[in-house]
């Protein structure tokens, strides 16, 4: 699933495509333009600097910016990052895999199934930029981003 | 011949045929199409033997073992059935590394049993004579040969696989086994530039020859690679593992994945091994600045991890490192002067201290990745010259489309002109081995015959 802090990371991310190349933004500015508490905003922007999304400048005129343009960088990538392996509850994953107290995951027809979405989940999210994310519009426009991928 | 827009090409010019080559024309061969002309095309006089299969040495055995060497992609029991079935390896050993010599036969006897059943379609055609040049026409591509005649045909794949040149700047070094390879004094000392793999084959070589001198091998970190061992390699999925970090992110999830493997008693072999599917992919989705880092940094190690030999070819190595028959060197040799054989100076990496001594000769070992415009291939060097083709950015091979399609100097990608094996190394990374090829070459043949 994805989490609170998978959300705000798009969000932010989103926010600094929409900027022209190479323009810092203040990390006030994300959070208020995006409803993201400030202070867990701070840590998400770290970690999506480590990983080599973002990069910042320290000081008065400090801030954030994209470390690579937005076409380059998948929405799966970031949510690895973020969340960790893809996976739409915790037995589905094999590298952070949680057992399940009250099944066998062996047989667990569940499990099995859920196994299968995340593999769906990646192809999605491995297709999708930051760009193509911010440009989706609305609805209106997502049945019709839809339908091109169908 | 149809030759409307999007038909299918019918007829298609395989430039090479060493281990590349005859494994894609086995795929391609698989397609029921009756109009389907395949022209395979290779200079030398036999058909399947690449630079690695070429040796004759029995000491020279494969580096994958015989479940990773099947030709076709959808049949991995294919070269471990005709082991069993000649005798050449028996049901209860396993893992079998056959000899590459055995292995050069399997793609033999392959063509020729792919050759006898297309004799009365004429869908197959080989020809023993050199490539000299690929040309784009109106309806397709020219291939000019040495002996003056041309090949035409819809589309063209470049499977020239490895240089057989030593890399440009190796000065007096030569290859293992080429004409240059005279006859050396047993008692001498030789110089090897590169400690991997193709150190080991010319070390295997020269004891075969029953050279006595000490060996000396060089290269920036003096690493020798791991020896295979049995394993069961673990699963992953692809929404586990991390895409498009930068370097340091990914090596630090892999690092700690194998180290929680570890703690669970699981050996870090089937951990690398585990990732292998995904590698082309993990390689794919990295921005520019990490390839880039992972080549000069990180490649070496990852090399000696993943790419091993036969734990019988790794005893063999290791007691000579330990009897002092070779001496592995972490440096860079600074200079040569070459008189009675050469003196060379090599720098330590750790101590930078100078050492001097004579060697009677220096063999190119440095391994089979290098700059793609010095290539000595002159198909590649005339697609090059002629902007058709252009080296990856990162000048590992050519640059290419994940679709094996060639890109021109201008950014123009050729519906006409591809590529596969090695030379496409800058878009697929790992893709030396068969076990990588044939998997490139069935997605290529079902891309363009359905």
């Amino acid at each position: 699933m994805l989490t609170k802090k998978g959300k705000y990371g798009l969000k932010a991310l989103v926010h600094l495509a929409r900027l022209p190349v190479g323009q810092l933004a203040f990390v006030n500015d994300i959070a208020t333009g995006n409803n993201i508490p400030k202070k867990f905003l701070d840590a998400i922007l770290g970690e999506l600097r480590n990983a080599g999304f973002v990069q910042s400048r320290k000081g008065k005129d400090g801030g954030y910016r994209l470390a690579r343009p937005a076409d380059e960088i998948k929405v799966g990538h970031v949510v690895r990052v973020l969340d960790g392996p893809l996976a739409p509850i915790p037995c589905a994953s094999r590298t952070q895999y949680q057992r399940c107290e009250d099944c066998n995951e062996a047989t667990c027809q569940v499990r099995h199934l859920m196994l299968e979405v995340r593999q769906a989940i990646a192809e999605v999210l491995d297709q999708r930029s930051l760009a193509e994310m911010r440009d989706i519009a609305g609805d209106a426009d997502l049945s019709a981003a839809l339908k091109i991928q169908a | 011949m149809r030759m409307t827009g999007r038909a299918t090409p019918s007829s298609i010019i395989i430039v090479g045929g060493g281990a590349s080559g005859v494994v894609l024309a086995a795929h391609l061969l698989k397609s029921p199409n009756p109009d389907l002309r395949v022209s395979l095309i290779e200079k030398r006089p036999h058909f399947g033997q690449g630079m690695a299969y070429s040796t004759l040495l029995s000491a020279h055995v494969l580096n994958v073992s015989a479940a990773g060497m099947s030709a076709y992609a959808d049949d991995p029991g294919n070269f471990s059935r005709w082991l069993l079935e000649r005798g050449l390896a028996t049901p209860e050993q396993a893992p079998v590394y056959a000899s590459r010599s055995v292995y050069a036969r399997y793609l033999k006897e392959l063509l020729d049993e792919i050759e006898a059943r297309e004799q009365q379609t004429g869908r197959l055609r080989l020809i023993r004579e050199e490539s000299l040049s690929i040309s784009p026409t109106a309806s397709g591509v020219e291939v000019a040969l040495a002996n003056g005649t041309s090949v035409v045909a819809h589309l063209a794949v470049l499977a020239t696989g490895h240089d057989e040149e030593p890399g440009a700047g190796q000065g007096h070094a030569i290859r293992m086994g080429s004409e240059a390879d005279t006859a050396l004094d047993p008692e001498a000392r030789v110089l090897v530039l590169g400690t991997g793999l193709s150190m080991v084959d010319a070390f295997l070589s020269l004891e075969q020859r029953g050279h006595r001198g000490e060996i000396v091998a060089v290269s920036r970190r003096g690493l020798l690679p791991s020896p295979h061992r049995k394993g069961n390699p673990i699963k992953l999925d692809v929404a586990d593992i991390p895409l498009g970090t930068q370097l340091s992110y990914f090596v630090g999830w892999f690092r700690d994945l194998i180290r929680e493997n570890q703690k669970a008693g699981i050996d870090w072999r089937d951990v690398v091994d585990g990732l292998r599917p995904f590698n082309q992919k993990i390689w794919q989705n990295w921005p520019s600045s990490a390839k880039r880092r992972f080549v000069e940094h990180t490649k070496a190690w990852w090399d000696i991890h993943r790419h091993r030999m036969a734990p019988e070819v790794y005893a063999r190595v290791a007691e000579a490192v330990q009897a002092g028959r070779i001496r592995l060197v972490a440096g860079r040799v600074v200079d040569i002067a070459a008189g009675d054989g050469f003196s060379v100076q090599v720098q330590s990496r750790h101590t930078q201290q100078l050492e001097r001594f004579g060697v009677v000769r220096i063999y190119d070992c440095t391994g089979i990745a290098r700059d793609i415009s010095t290539t000595s291939n002159s198909v590649v060097r005339s697609l090059v010259g002629r902007g058709l083709a252009r080296p990856d950015p990162l000048r590992l091979g050519l640059d290419v489309t994940a679709n094996c399609e060639v890109i021109a100097s201008d950014g123009t990608v050729s519906a006409k002109i591809l590529a596969v094996g090695p030379l496409t190394r800058g878009t697929f990374f790992e893709i030396d081995a068969i076990p990588d090829i044939r998997v490139q070459c069935a997605r290529l043949s079902k891309r363009l015959l359905g």
